[in-house]
């Protein structure tokens, strides 16, 4: 199943009068990681969820390759700013995902183990990891079955620069590894290390679509000078 | 006096007095299958209210959040009405008998359980909403995880539901009867023996119903710090 090209078209979202999104067009074709960027209350994290199917899309405004998102929700996961985790070990929180997607369980949660080196807290009971632990189980959770796109909404927000970089060159990985990756952030450092795509919002519009470099080079629309002089 | 009222009542419980026994064996099995039969409806239907929010829920909830606060004698009449021998349920012929027992405390905690069921899974599903539908689950599959993540906290609203159904003395003594060796259960018997001034057989079953409370209340205790 094809989930490429990502195409939304004119899609906006409004919640009691607020217009949240206003007149969304993307297009995407490529497996890189699009970074999805923009000041606080930009619409960043409404638009991740829009396209993950957290929020109805009557209109089916949205296309992965010929299929809308019902149709490939089980080919995406996303892992949340604050991580969300069972009240059980680590290996049981991954093992629950890997059941509900069926797929080859115990195998697949110790190799996702492996993968991500969280084998010391395999056996740790969620509620005592810390953050940067607990955003790594979250990241191992979102991989399970091999899904095709991985929404992360900030993932780094909260940690220090060791988890971030570990966390970075996670998602690194998994782009090299055939999936495509959407991941909000703030941090202007990071979207120099690891963006490639990026889509930049301003009070719910989309005032910037393309390529990191070019973004960068964007010296003409304030907000984003800005962003990228103070981010 | 005092003391003798006591040394007589602990006399009754160490010697393991068969009437006291007896009263206690059927208070147990009454509250118990009450307990049981509660739990079975309530915590699928408090967890099943929270998945399905519309405007039927709001009403349940407010229904069972007022039969809540519903004076058991209350309950224990409405009951009596039913099943005596011109009510709808006359047929059933369970009056005075321990069925009807089962059947006024059940009525008693369905919405107590109902209601901290709700509560409970509440919470939950507003820490875990975004992750149980980004796993795009069933609503059954998201009401068993629910109910598993609340487990220690649903056996605090089991053992609360136990704690009210094991003190009530009103419907039970209405619908039951308190007839020895047959309906007469711990607290309809502290009522009855105090009124005929037997009162070490009270005090005996006082001291049993304040065992059971301190137990209870213990157990939750430990499962609030697991929580």
């Amino acid at each position: 199943m094809k989930i490429l090209p990502i195409k939304i078209e004119n899609f906006s979202y409004t919640v009691k009068d607020n217009e949240i999104l206003k007149n969304i067009n993307i297009f995407s074709e490529e497996k890189k990681i699009t970074i999805i960027a923009g000041n606080n209350g930009s619409g960043k994290t409404t638009l991740l969820k829009f396209m993950h199917g957290l929020i109805d899309d009557p209109s089916n405004s949205i296309t992965w390759g010929r299929n809308h998102t019902s149709e490939i929700k089980e080919k995406q996961s996303m892992v949340f700013q604050n991580p969300i985790l069972l009240n059980r070990t680590t290996f049981e929180n991954i093992l629950y995902v890997a059941k509900k997607k069926r797929v080859n369980e115990r195998n697949s949660v110790n190799k996702i183990i492996e993968k991500l080196n969280i084998e010391s807290i395999s056996k740790t009971d969620a509620r005592y990891l810390s953050g940067g632990e607990k955003q790594k189980v979250a990241i191992a959770m979102s991989i399970i079955g091999n899904p095709k796109i991985i929404f992360l909404d900030e993932p780094t927000s909260q940690l220090d620069p060791v988890y971030k970089n570990e966390i970075e060159s996670i998602i690194s990985d998994l782009s090299k590894d055939d999936t495509k990756i959407f991941m909000t952030s703030h941090d202007i450092s990071q979207i120099k290390r690891i963006g490639e795509e990026i889509i930049f919002l301003d009070k719910g519009e989309i005032i910037f679509s393309g390529r990191v470099k070019e973004f960068l080079n964007k010296k003409t629309n304030d907000v984003i000078k800005n962003y990228i002089n103070y981010g | 006096m005092l003391s003798n009222i006591l040394e007589t009542a602990f006399n009754l419980i160490f010697t393991l007095n068969e009437d006291l026994i007896e009263i206690i064996s059927l208070s147990l099995k009454v509250t118990m299958s009450a307990l049981v039969i509660s739990v079975i409806i309530s915590i699928p239907f408090g967890a099943f209210l929270v998945l399905y929010r519309n405007k039927l829920q709001s009403i349940v909830i407010l229904i069972s959040n007022t039969l809540m606060g519903m004076p058991p004698v209350v309950l224990g009449l409405i009951i009596y009405t039913l099943v005596s021998k011109r009510g709808i349920f006359g047929f059933l012929d369970i009056l005075y008998t321990p069925s009807a027992m089962i059947v006024a405390q059940t009525l008693l905690i369905t919405p107590i359980v109902v209601s901290l069921t709700y509560e409970e899974i509440y919470k939950k599903y507003k820490d875990y909403y975004l992750f149980l539908n980004s796993l795009n689950l069933s609503n059954f599959s998201k009401l068993k995880t629910l109910i598993y993540e609340c487990r220690y906290a649903l056996i605090t609203v089991t053992l609360t539901g136990f704690g009210r159904a094991s003190a009530e003395v009103g419907a039970v003594m209405i619908v039951g009867g308190n007839i020895n060796h047959f309906t007469r259960v711990m607290t309809t018997a502290i009522a009855f023996e105090t009124s005929k001034g037997s009162i070490e057989l009270a005090v005996a079953l006082g001291l049993i119903l304040i065992l059971i409370s301190f137990i209870i209340t213990l157990i939750i205790k430990s499962l609030r710090k697991i929580k």
